[in-house]
């Protein structure tokens, strides 16, 4: 399952990038280099990206733009990550965020 | 600590069209800026723009952020990235975050050009994943390549929902409907001809009465709302949707000149600071450009900045006499905001356009020209041979069209705003660069009659992947309905067209003033 | 400006609504019945209700929800939003770690 656009009728040809892996939860996944976290997830199929502290509620992108900071996670240990705005390196471990920390 | 002549913060097209103008007049120019990318929203904009060559008309938004970029480069324009500017103090200090740092800059002059946030609805299920913002959609889509869905409902039927959802087609995805709560549509009736001729449906006077799903999005339930806005009971209607995406307004990102001490006011536009038409706050030194001083669109931004460029630059003795410049600007502004939509029009109903015509109630209530309605414009008329039928039905301030026509067939005349006509006399060539020109995408090339009692419609075609020629498929009215079976003639692309490719169809001829659109 | 001792007598007591459960205020959970109610405890104002019950406070600082908050208490208090007075701007304008805030001393801005 794929949502990338290869070929658009206004952008041309997407450019190839570097395919890299990394983890999301310690399953394995690959994305492009530098592209946002929260593109590769969603190409991947993961919609959800955090849950809340208070209600428990599942939550993904919203803004995209690093606004509304919805889309936090923990990345490499560290939590609120906006993964709308952080590229995407090599080997990074990617987790659902709980509350502000990983999941007990 | 650093100084500079002049500090812009916001690398949009306001800030950068400002930065522009103080770095030409030589003033020292740093333009900050919180994102990775500059150019603001206008990467994200792959459609055609409005307006006239003066100010970029029917060239696309990147395209023009490119240009943007390259001129301030030229300039001496120094862009800072990933510099987020956290505060604005009275003595023209900020302090920016780069990196790890908190670093400090002054200038003699700061010019404000931070643009806008989007504005939300709430309703049941609004957090849950898969309700995004329509710039989220842009951002995914036309920067990263990424589907932000695969069936999504669009909010909001103003220029953001209307052209988001034409680009979420373009991008493979299927828009299932697009709801609105007022009764009638907010943006240009060129836009939402060209997402209804698509066959997606409208729903005006609906909302969502909530999202359905549990962990992200799978469902929606709409219902139409009556006189108190409340969702009639019974009209509620379900979707299938993975994406829910809401276009429901901008709102001014104001903070950092309220924080400063700037004079401020509450309008129903947003938070916004008193300033006059030169972009000067009530704080000396201080100046806005853009968005943030009042929504309007990237072009009359560009030329916002502009005027506060040089009146910064003015100000500062940097330039001995700028009204020249100014005046130019001013005039490209003002056409700019003439018309139907010009900002003293926002909220009124106009039934009428300045040549006297009826507006089309088809196309405020259901999305398109209704074929009763489509005659009575005057870019809409028959003759034999090919011709340009132009479906251009309110006054907006755009004229490609008579530019770009080799023949000289189609005329606006100086009040840009008016509606096109087509010479009755028409030497048209059938070249079709009129077609690719219009950014509302409202020409048609028709050919009444090409014998055995058929006739052609020229289309312009953005999506992927192209019909062949021969290929038969189903040509859809306007409303998105099929009308009739057509056969692709032609495909065509140029260079000059831009992306916007030409299909010609063939249909019978009591058809070619209902066709205008291809489903293969 | 309404006296908080009657505000009982100026708006009515508060009448339970369907949607009072819907989330308004995404990053700190706050509801529209939590910001109904807390009109009727006497916060009138923006500034009152961020502190009271932390709508607008959380990692986005407002920039989602402040139109909404200002709607709903508005609404509550029957008055048009434009009469309510924004809230008061601050620096940081953007989340910022406290180990990153601790380190600016004020002088920095080497040329970039």
């Amino acid at each position: 399952m794929s949502e990338r656009i290869m070929e658009h009728p206004i952008l041309g040809i997407t450019p190839e990038g570097k395919k890299v892996t990394f983890t999301f939860d310690g399953k394995e996944l690959t994305g492009m280099e530098g592209e946002p976290i929260a593109m590769a997830l969603k190409n991947a199929g993961v919609m959800v990206h955090r849950y809340t502290a208070k209600r428990h509620e599942p939550r993904g992108i919203y803004c995209a733009i690093g606004r509304c900071t919805d889309c936090v996670m923990i990345v490499d240990g560290k939590p609120n990550i906006r993964t709308c705005i952080t590229p995407l390196a090599a080997g990074m471990e990617i987790q659902t965020q709980y509350g502000v920390e990983e999941k007990r | 600590m650093e100084r500079y002549d002049v500090i812009v913060v916001g690398a949009g097209p306001a800030g950068l069209s400002a930065a522009i103008e103080t770095a030409k007049c030589g003033m020292r120019t740093v333009v900050f800026d919180e994102n990775a990318k500059p150019g603001g929203q206008l990467f994200k904009q792959i459609h055609k723009f409005f307006g006239s060559k003066e100010n970029k008309a029917r060239i696309r938004g990147y395209r023009i952020g490119e240009e943007l970029l390259a001129e301030a480069e030229r300039s001496g324009v120094k862009v800072v990235l990933n510099a987020t500017v956290m505060g604005l103090y009275a003595q023209k200090e900020i302090t920016v975050r780069i990196g790890d740092a908190i670093k400090h800059y002054k200038a003699d002059n700061v010019l404000i050009a931070t643009g806008a946030a989007e504005s939300v609805v709430r309703f049941p299920g609004w957090t849950m994943p898969g309700v995004i913002g329509a710039g989220a959609a842009q951002t995914m889509m036309n920067l990263h390549h990424i589907r932000p869905g695969k069936r999504i409902l669009m909010l909001g039927s103003g220029n953001v929902g209307l052209v988001v959802s034409y680009q979420l087609l373009q991008a493979g995805c299927e828009v299932v409907a697009l709801v609105d709560a007022a009764p009638r549509i907010g943006g240009y009736g060129v836009h939402a001809a060209k997402v209804s001729r698509c066959g997606v449906p409208f729903y005006l006077s609906h909302t969502i009465v909530q999202a359905e799903g549990t962990d992200h999005v799978t469902g929606v339930v709409i219902g139409e709302v009556g006189p108190d806005w409340k969702v009639i009971k019974g009209t509620e209607q379900h979707f299938d949707v993975d994406t829910i995406c809401l276009a429901v307004g901008l709102s001014p990102m104001s903070q950092l000149l309220k924080q400063a001490g700037c004079a401020m006011k509450d309008t129903k536009g947003g938070y916004v600071p008193e300033c006059d038409a030169y972009g000067r706050t009530s704080m000396d030194g201080i100046y806005v450009a853009g968005d943030v001083s009042g929504i309007e669109e990237a072009s009359s931004a560009m030329l916002g900045g502009s005027i506060a460029g040089i009146t910064i630059a003015c100000d500062s003795g940097y330039l001995a006499d700028g009204s020249e410049q100014i005046a130019k600007y001013e005039k490209a502004l003002g056409n700019l905001r003439k018309g139907m939509f010009a900002p003293e029009n926002r909220g009124k109903k106009i039934t009428q356009t300045e040549e006297g015509i009826a507006i089309s109630e088809t196309l405020l209530e259901c999305g398109y020209v209704a074929d009763s309605e489509i005659e009575r414009y005057p870019g809409v008329t028959h003759m034999e041979g090919v011709h340009p039928v132009i479906e251009c039905t309110q006054n907006i301030p755009c004229n490609p069209c008579q530019d770009v026509c080799p023949k000289k067939c189609i005329t606006i005349g100086n009040n840009i705003t008016a509606l096109p006509v087509v010479d009755s006399k028409s030497q048209c060539i059938g070249c079709g660069m009129c077609v690719a020109a219009c950014s509302g995408q409202a020409i048609f090339l028709i050919q009444e009659d090409i014998g055995d009692g058929m006739g052609t419609v020229t289309i312009p075609y953005e999506f992927l992947p192209l019909p062949e020629k021969g290929q038969i498929g189903i040509a859809l009215g306007r409303d998105g309905q099929p009308v009739c079976k057509a056969e692709v003639l032609d495909i065509k692309s140029s260079n000059a067209f831009d992306h916007t490719n030409l299909l010609t169809m063939k249909v019978p001829r009591d058809m070619v003033m209902r066709a205008r659109f291809f489903k293969s | 400006m309404i006296c908080v001792n009657d505000i009982e007598k100026e708006i009515g007591v508060f009448v339970p609504m369907e949607d009072d459960d819907v989330l308004v205020c995404r990053c700190e959970e706050v509801t529209k019945g939590e910001i109904r109610r807390a009109v009727h405890a006497g916060m009138t104002t923006i500034e009152e209700m961020r502190r009271f019950l932390r709508c607008g406070m959380g990692l986005c600082q407002g920039q989602t929800c402040g139109k909404l908050v200002k709607g709903i208490v508005a609404a509550e208090l029957k008055i048009n939003p434009l009469e309510l007075e924004p809230a008061v701007s601050r620096a940081p304008m953007r989340p910022v770690e406290m180990k990153v805030m601790g380190k600016d001393g004020g002088q920095g801005g080497d040329a970039v």
